[in-house]
């Protein structure tokens, strides 16, 4: 699959041995071998593969500084990745580039009841912070579906979000504090052990910035005490609509659950099968509803909630009966991705947000398209957040169907961007849906965001070619602000 | 005197700002019954965003509430609470503290200074609740960023950026905010006569069982006179501890505080209608009200409170007497001092605190001679100042919105 990435710069590809050497000098750990890299070529959007110049494994922060200060001064591209899990292509090496990996930093710091918190390095895998503090009935919020691979330092760079963050928050919700290194490798430390910070939110600015602003190298999350109570029930409907009404009608009500999820007949069936996670078959859509708090408040929610299904005209219901089954109905939900794998050869994963009373109108424009196209598609949504998760099936093997598989996901984005949704909601734009940026922001928007990446990189050495959009210029120009008949700014560049 | 500017919509806003950014023209942004908060800036221009009002959208059952920039807080809080909802950073209403009267003025100023009430531990920060804006940058350019859907990675999360701004990036003209059920009951559990410590003990407490606390502050025995409450003791220290949620749920929670404080003798419930005015009155700040002094703001991590407090608030041993009280279950001490040392020795002391213990102080209130030469915030790290800086410079780079209003020459 073609995909345009910034022109490599040729006199940096023809000192590759001299980088080498430099980073060699610098850390212990550097990858310059064909099959070493190769390990490193893509990441969770594997349909794009490319290997750096070198990969870099640093072990401390003042590596990490070293690094990023000899490719500052020496212009050399600069990739970050954690896990290498992220689903939009954010950790792509660029052939001109190094990647630094922070898969070293593997440690829990501090784990401080006191003050509710984690003090963390970014190579920690999210589950491993909840691991951490568990013996204390303690756990961290964010819980994406990857949790037991993905790192805690990824989760920063996309704002990670998870089945419950409609109650309890994303990433950026449960955040403190960061160390970081900036390009020219001077470290820095936004927040920390307590609340609010003073003068610019920076550390708000960082978080879900895809490794544009810097590399982070330890991190200090808060987490909360398990509620007493969780229960969680499925509930299924014949039709879309219905549905999304009850999801509606459940948020209208004052509830807020702690998870909502939504899941089509054909992940029902996918992840039944995968995960035997004792779903109904028979309905056309599956709605799960978590609800916690003291034991009385969970079972009179779960009273409401049945209520609001009926008059919704739900067709099946079950509440979790025990603790067992919960994670029951959680552990379908969470392989949904594993699950479709059995049954398509490959699949891309959308991620637009939309208004949760347009659930039902952007499903039913999700099947539309889905003939229109002649590929099949599975959904599972964060119903609750309005969040959702279109699976498109292809074959990789037939060129064509990558191709239609993009433009079908271009297009479910387009539409939710159309009924006042956003582009992604957890995974990040990454490559991925970069040239998509248009459809949410004019050029004025667009050289904002770039104007602040500079305050932060003046070089453009950061993971350049991700999240803005480098083929098109969205600035037609009859939306460009035009005063007193001269084009503002004419120096800027358009990418 | 500097020249008003009133105008009417985002587009007059837009044409103002970047007439004034040709002509190198600094403004100071103003909205309804704005208060002298921060450093203090002189600007030949001052824009005033009283007229940029009004809701623009409001959707109960998306949670979220589209408003302009003008709009005063009392109206949305109006709109919100006929559909049983609210603003979940309970935002602080500074007119007590500035002019002993409720005063909220507009959203856009609430915003900008990213002041969050006593549910902050549990609900997040105002800036959390900030889900997308429109501004026009200090070119004179309308930018946005975010939406009205809560989770959203789409580019840069401008919105915390801009949320405690001081309205030095950007003028914001409209805002959208995420709103939430209004708690169905609320009850406060209070014990009396403790020392700081001992609150702070029952913080820590109460902060690892899963009562969920909304609400966890402590008054000391010197700052409780002003609270007049028909069930509550003003006699002796105040420690609080707030439960939401339906009534039942509510109840057993508070009975479980109960017994886990029970050899605790001298306690009290408040029941709905008090522990709502109570809270109101902390989030207010209205033990500072009308103060002449000047008041302060420390973020600390909890287990720094202690030792905060007894440095510079109370100490009968060294003779330190401050009037404080403590917040979010103590992540937050606000403390007052008196204008009788020009120099303020102690505010020195309190940075140095800051710089080694991982906290940080904001100057909330301050005298006119303060604010032109004294600091605002703790800032010593100069990476981070340089940062700042450099972002301040790609908002607005001739520096022409509330220059130096947070940091002195930016």
């Amino acid at each position: 699959m073609s995909l345009i990435m910034p022109k490599p710069d040729e006199k940096t590809l023809s000192k590759s041995d001299s980088i080498i050497s430099s980073l060699r000098k610098i850390s212990k750990n550097v990858l310059s071998e064909e099959e070493e890299k190769a390990v490193y070529e893509t990441d969770g959007l594997s349909i794009h593969r490319q290997r750096p110049i070198a990969v870099v494994l640093p072990e401390t922060t003042e590596e990490v500084s070293k690094v990023l200060k000899y490719c500052y001064e020496n212009n050399v591209k600069v990739v970050p990745r954690g896990a290498g899990t992220g689903l939009s292509g954010a950790a792509l090496p660029l052939k001109d580039s190094i990647l630094v990996v922070l898969g070293k930093f593997n440690k829990i710091l501090e784990v401080d009841f006191e003050n509710r918190c984690v003090v963390s390095q970014p190579g920690v895998t999210n589950l491993a912070i909840t691991g951490a503090v568990q013996h204390e009935g303690f756990y961290y919020a964010p819980d994406p579906s990857s949790q037991l691979a993905c790192s805690i330092g990824g989760n920063i760079s996309t704002n990670a979000g998870g089945v419950h963050s409609l109650k309890y928050g994303v990433t950026t919700n449960n955040l403190l504090g960061v160390e970081m290194v900036l390009i020219d490798g001077t470290i820095i430390r936004l927040g920390g052990k307590n609340l609010d910070s003073e003068g610019y939110d920076l550390l708000g600015i960082v978080t879900g910035s895809e490794g544009l602003l810097g590399v982070v190298t330890e991190i200090t999350v808060k987490i909360l005490k398990k509620p007493q109570a969780v229960r969680a029930v499925l509930i299924g409907f014949d039709t879309n609509d219905d549905a999304g009404n009850c999801v509606a009608d459940i948020i209208s009500a004052g509830i807020i659950p702690a998870g909502m999820e939504i899941m089509d007949k054909p992940l029902i069936i996918a992840t039944d099968n995968f995960a035997k996670a004792g779903y109904p078959r028979n309905v056309e859509i599956l709605l799960i509803v978590e609800l916690d708090g003291t034991e009385s408040e969970v079972n009179a929610l779960i009273s409401k909630v049945l209520e609001i299904a009926n008059k919704n005209k739900a067709s099946y219901n079950r509440a979790s009966e025990s603790d067992e089954e919960r994670l029951r109905f959680w552990k379908g939900r969470k392989a949904a991705f594993t699950a479709l794998g059995v049954i398509s050869p490959d699949y891309i994963c959308m991620d637009g947000s939309i208004p949760r009373k347009k659930l039902g109108t952007v499903l039913n424009e999700i099947a539309r398209l889905s003939k229109k196209y002649g590929l099949d598609v599975a959904n599972c949504f964060h119903a609750g957040d309005g969040n959702l998760h279109p699976l498109i099936m292809f074959d990789s093997n037939n060129a064509k169907e990558l191709k239609k598989a993009e433009s079908f996901g271009a297009d479910i984005l387009k539409y939710c961007v159309k009924v006042g949704g956003v582009l992604t909601g957890e995974h990040g734009v990454g490559i991925e849906k970069r040239e998509l940026m248009c459809e949410m922001f004019n050029n004025d928007d667009i050289q904002q965001q770039l104007s602040l990446k500079k305050a932060f990189d003046e070089k453009s050495l950061l993971n350049p070619g991700k999240v803005f959009p480098i083929l098109h210029r969205c600035a037609e120009e009859g939306r460009v602000h035009v005063h007193k008949g001269k084009t503002r700014f004419a120096d800027l560049p358009r990418f | 005197m500097s020249d008003i500017f009133c105008p009417n919509n985002q587009e007059e806003i837009s044409q103002f700002v970047y007439d004034c950014y040709e002509s190198s023209r600094p403004i100071e942004i103003v909205t309804l019954n704005s208060k002298p908060i921060g450093r203090s800036i002189q600007c030949s221009q001052t824009l005033d965003l009283r007229k940029n009002s009004g809701i623009i959208e409001y959707l109960p059952d998306e949670l979220y509430i589209k408003v302009k920039a003008g709009t005063p807080v009392i109206d949305i809080l109006e709109i919100l609470k006929s559909k049983k909802q609210t603003l979940g950073f309970e935002p602080v209403d500074l007119g007590y503290l500035y002019t002993g009267k409720p005063n909220y003025g507009s959203i856009g100023g609430v915003v900008s200074c990213n002041l969050s009430g006593p549910r902050r531990f549990k609900s997040g920060a105002l800036r959390d609740h900030l889900l997308g804006f429109t501004a026009v940058n200090g070119k004179g350019e309308c930018i946005k960023s975010g939406g009205t859907v809560v989770k959203n990675v789409t580019g840069y999360d401008l919105s915390k950026l801009l949320a405690g701004s001081y309205g030095t990036l950007s003028v914001l003209t409209e805002l959208t905010l995420k709103v939430i059920p209004e708690p169905e009951f609320a009850e406060t559990f209070v014990l009396y006569g403790l020392n700081p410590q001992e609150a702070l003990e029952v913080f820590s407490k109460a902060m690892k069982t899963s009562l969920e606390i909304s609400g966890a502050c402590y008054y000391p025995k010197n700052n409780i006179n002003f609270l007049r409450l028909n069930d509550l003791n003003n006699s002796k220290s105040i420690t609080a501890l707030r439960i939401e949620g339906p009534k039942n749920s509510v109840q057993e929670r508070i009975q479980a505080l109960n017994k886990i404080f029970e050899l605790k003798k001298e306690k009290t419930i408040l029941e709905i209608y008090q522990s709502n005015l109570f809270w109101k009155i902390a989030a207010n700040l209205e033990c500072f009200s009308n103060s002449q002094n000047l008041v302060a703001k420390i973020s600390v991590p909890p287990s720094e409170a202690t030792n905060f407090v007894n440095q510079f608030c109370e100490d009968d041993f060294l003779g330190i007497s401050n009037k404080y009280f403590v917040e979010w279950a103590g992540g937050l001490v606000f403390v007052e001092i008196d204008n009788h040392d020009p120099s303020y020795l102690i505010l020195e002391k309190m940075r140095k605190f800051c710089k080694e213990k991982n906290s940080h102080l904001t100057v909330i209130k301050a005298n006119n001679t303060f604010r032109r030469s004294g600091f605002f915030i703790t800032s010593s790290d100069e990476n981070i100042k340089i940062l700042a800086s450099k972002v301040k410079h790609s908002f607005d780079p001739k520096s022409i919105l509330n220059p130096g209003k947070i940091y002195a020459g930016i």
